[in-house]
């Protein structure tokens, strides 16, 4: 497998060896190389027809050379020689900046050989025409347009990549993996008595072109019709703090923004994030457990090997309520003096890596169903679409959009609500989660984690009630 | 510099194309290099060096269409890649609307690529250990204050230079290239409560000269500092002051329901609504895309066609959408060019002359909330709602009384703009898009 990767770079591992001497000549004390081929297409339906494709290949080699924790980063678009020289002489300038320390953690290797992948590719993309798809997307559109005359327009879109990676650093570790990544998506327009109203719903998965089934087809066009009559009846809540409901799946991106982002170790390096400092202590009630996690077949967000030759983990970030681990890259680990978690990440060889989630999650609890949960409201918001988030990781502050939800009265769901945004602190929502449904659901839609670099991520929950945020209204 | 063999190659792209089988083509060469340099904590924390090529190729061919790019730029790989990228189109449904546009409408004045004056000859002499003393020099570390400390400071100076050659089979031959300087930072400070607060101010530049590095750590503290103690207040109606940092995020969505793809799909709160009076009448928004010296200026653009002053919204007044030649054939419209290069919002006042920057804004308003950031938010293309967490400050009697965050602000774009009080003359000529600082009557905020 290596060999075939290093022919598909044009190198030797003699010149690998000779590239990361070249990056240390300057006194650095850790030299990565990060090869990529990334060939990735798409497909779109509009207006009934898949009238326009493409294709695009994406191919260098990004070196990284540390000193202690300080970065040079370079790349080439090339595998000639000359230009993998220049790009190593480049980031080997840090060297110069006077950074010096240590970097204990290149001390231990952590990759080891090639395990069973936690993606499969039954048939590569590569070998897929575009004239399969065409089917595929035509499919879409019927079937969603047969569900609801109210549907008048539709873009069906179908993504894929596949990357081959080749990694290799200055303890002599060489890692490789051949990612697949692909989406089908459709964007819907209906209108009801002269207004329109809009909706996009998408899966995404690590896999090869076999995902493309019926069923897959079938699972969209239901989600693109469902809650329609919601959607048109529905009106802004009277805003302020209430009690707030997540519905299963989609709902972990309060998990992301609130909690994930803060718990990646960078920022806490760096003393920046709220949660800095609080390894061990209790941040949740007891019995609540947030993963993030590389293993899950097929998942979006898994991961063999994270982009600096780390085998992809399972990492309990809060076990039981107490603050366990934080989410770490190589500098960071070394920085904490704690094993990579495999969470160094980067959307290409264009960028360094830096520590990012994968799919990240919270185990089921005890605290019966959703409408159990949904009973124990006086008042408050349910909230189950959402289309993105942020936060701030100093102060604390998350927001996610809320796509569709509904009010809640008296243990009852009372009025449809949509295109609202919420708002939160994230120790202090993680501290009020007063109930978890045993009913965890991972979200199978388009993630993707917008900090510094784009990179695929999934998120999941069980239905859980966070007893005060700010809901946005009239 | 963009060379001859760089040209040639462009040019044997469209080549290729066509004799692989295209009947129409058009190929993009875009070039670009940069060289950042970032600091944490008055360090050097990061160098990274990049240099980019990249070949977009876009195939007609028997009424059917794809884009394609590679950045494989050996001949035998382009050639393979081509021939490859033909075929896939043939595999695709006809679509009579897909078409280059017509030669009248190319831009023919873009030849050198500098004519708009972006291109700044110092860039080619900007030396490593330059950058390095830029970063550093801005770097405000150590410091504190009354009640707060600095966690740290993160500062980021980056240089680049872009080209973009764009050919195509009916005869168009346009060049661009920019430099751009910028400098910004982010400062994390905590106060005596252990809360921590954060603070950004950046600028950038087509010269090399103008970046003044040195002020923007002082102001990015000075934002971090002034945050200290923000809370919730209650919420309401409110008058709502948009800083001309952020004010953008009133104007793309309007942007984004002026765009061809979104109004085709009826994906848009501004259908149907060309030539009619939506928004107030003070409201003029024009495009002006040649604007000298300033980054984001362009004589043309991704189809090579040539951009123009104009009219957006005048006087509340829709007087133009962005088509594309793709979706004016659509629509069976005129087409126009595929999207505004340059935004400029008129300053305006409902009652009086119109204030120049914030402070007289805030004047003029009174009491309300200034709006400084947003934390997230949406909005709905098909209606115009939208929700923003927002943060910023309380003010009374045309003055800052507290800092406030944890709210959100909730309404609709068509609604919003009719509550128009004023626009400021304040916009900062490094942002892409040029609105100053607005304000708005009646919002509704949530809060505690």
């Amino acid at each position: 497998m290596n060999k075939n990767k290093l022919e598909i770079f044009g190198v030797s591992e003699e010149q690998l060896r000779s590239l990361v001497a070249e990056g240390l000549r300057s006194g650095g004390t850790w030299c990565d190389l990060f090869f990529e081929d990334t060939v990735s297409s798409e497909l779109v339906l509009r207006d009934g027809e898949v009238n326009s494709g493409g294709s695009h290949e994406d191919f260098g080699c990004g070196i990284r050379v540390l000193s202690g924790e300080k970065t040079g980063y370079a790349y080439a678009e090339t595998t000639q020689w000359g230009e993998l020289l220049r790009a190593a002489r480049a980031a080997a300038a840090i060297s110069d900046s006077n950074a010096g320390g240590k970097f204990p953690a290149a001390a231990s290797p952590v990759s080891g050989p090639c395990r069973k992948s936690f993606y499969t590719i039954e048939k590569d993309w590569r070998d897929t025409p575009a004239a399969e798809g065409v089917p595929v997307l035509r499919k879409l559109d019927s079937a969603i347009r047969s569900r609801d005359p109210r549907v008048i327009k539709v873009i069906g879109m179908l993504s894929s990549q596949t990357s081959e990676i080749l990694m290799y650093n200055s303890l002599g570790e060489l890692t490789c993996d051949t990612r697949p990544l692909a989406s089908i998506a459709a964007s819907v327009i209906f209108m009801q008595d002269g207004r329109t109203e809009n909706k996009t719903v998408s899966r995404s998965f690590r896999m090869g072109a076999e995902m493309l089934t019926d069923s897959i087809i079938e699972e969209l066009a239901d989600a693109a019709v469902e809650g329609l009559d919601e959607r048109f009846e529905a009106r802004r809540p009277k805003g302020g703090e209430m009690p707030v409901v997540m519905a299963a799946g989609a709902s972990g991106i309060l998990l992301h923004e609130a909690m994930g982002h803060a718990f990646e170790a960078d920022f806490n390096r760096k003393g920046q994030s709220i949660f800095a400092g609080k390894i061990g202590k209790r941040v949740a009630r007891q019995g609540i457990n947030i993963l993030d996690d590389a293993t899950i077949p097929g998942n979006r967000g898994s991961l063999n090997y994270d982009d600096e030759g780390v085998p992809g983990q399972k990492t309990y970030m809060v076990r039981d309520g107490i603050l366990e681990s934080y989410l770490h890259d190589r500098i960071s680990a070394s920085y904490f003096g704690v094993p990579p978690t495999g969470n160094g990440r980067r959307e290409s060889f264009r960028y360094n890596p830096i520590p990012r989630m994968r799919c990240t999650y919270m185990e089921s609890g005890t605290d019966g169903s959703l409408q159990d949960i949904i009973g124990s409201v006086r008042k408050g918001i349910f909230v189950k679409e959402f289309s993105n988030g942020q936060v701030k990781i100093g102060e604390g502050d998350f927001t996610f959009y809320v796509k569709a939800g509904w009010t809640i009265e008296n243990g009852r769901l009372d009025m449809p609500v949509k295109d609202i945004n919420i708002i939160g602190n994230g120790p202090e929502a993680l501290a009020d989660i007063t109930a978890v449904a045993a009913d965890l659901r991972v979200d199978d839609g388009t993630w993707t984690c917008g900090k510094e670099q784009s990179v695929p991520v999934s998120c999941g929950i069980p239905s859980v009630l966070v007893g005060k945020l700010t809901v946005g209204g009239e | 510099m963009l060379s001859d063999s760089e040209k040639k190659l462009t040019r044997k792209c469209l080549d290729m194309a066509l004799e692989a089988g295209a009947q129409k083509a058009r190929v993009t060469l875009s070039k670009s290099a940069m060289d950042l340099v970032a600091t944490l904590d008055g360090k050097v924390d990061k160098v990274t060096s990049c240099l980019d090529r990249n070949v977009e190729i876009c195939i007609f061919t028997g009424g059917r269409f794809g884009s394609f790019s590679t950045n494989r730029l050996e001949e035998g790989a382009l050639r393979k890649f081509i021939s490859g990228a033909v075929q896939t189109v043939k595999m695709l449904a006809p679509d009579p609307c897909r078409d280059l546009p017509s030669p009248g409408r190319q831009v023919k004045t873009a030849v050198k690529g500098d004519e708009l004056g972006l291109y700044d000859p110092a860039y080619e002499q900007v030396a490593s250990g330059h950058r390095r003393d830029v970063a550093l020099s801005a770097c405000t570390w150590p410091s504190e204050g009354k009640g707060w400390k600095l966690i740290s400071e993160e500062g980021e100076y980056s240089d680049n230079l872009e080209y973009c050659y764009c050919l195509d089979s009916g005869g168009l031959e346009a060049l661009h290239c920019e430099t751009c300087f910028s400098y910004g930072v982010e400062v994390t400070i905590e106060d005596s409560r252990h809360r921590k607060y954060s603070g950004y101010w950046w600028d950038s530049c087509v010269r090399k000269a103008d970046l003044d590095a040195a002020a923007i750590g002082r102001r990015a503290l000075e934002n971090a500092v002034a945050q200290i103690g923000a809370r919730k207040i209650p919420g309401g109606k409110r008058t709502l002051v948009l800083d001309s940092e952020i004010a953008y995020k009133a104007v793309s969505p309007i942007l984004g329901a002026l765009n061809g793809y979104n109004l085709q799909q009826s994906n848009s709160f501004l259908r149907d609504s060309l030539g009619k009076q939506v928004f107030p009448e003070g409201m003029t928004l024009l495009d002006c895309p040649h604007r000298p010296g300033e980054n984001g200026s362009r004589l043309f653009d991704s189809e090579g066609v040539a951009t123009r002053e104009r009219p957006i919204i005048e006087k509340g007044v829709v007087k133009e959408y962005f088509l594309n030649t793709y979706m004016a054939n659509k629509l069976g419209m005129e087409p126009t060019q595929e999207e505004a290069t340059r935004p400029l919002l008129l300053p305006y006042c409902g009652a009086g002359q119109a204030p120049s920057d914030r402070d007289e804004i805030l004047k003029l308003c009174g009491d309300g909330i200034l709006v400084t950031d947003f934390n997230g938010g949406n909005s709905n293309p098909a209606t115009g709602d939208f929700s923003y967490g927002i943060e910023g400050f309380e003010f009374r009697d045309g003055h800052i009384v507290r800092p406030v965050s944890g709210m959100l602000i909730t309404g609709n774009f068509l609604t919003l703009w009719q509550g128009l009080i004023a626009a400021g003359n304040d916009s900062r000529p490094c942002k892409s898009k040029l609105v100053p600082t607005l304000a708005f009557r009646d919002v509704d905020f949530s809060g505690e």
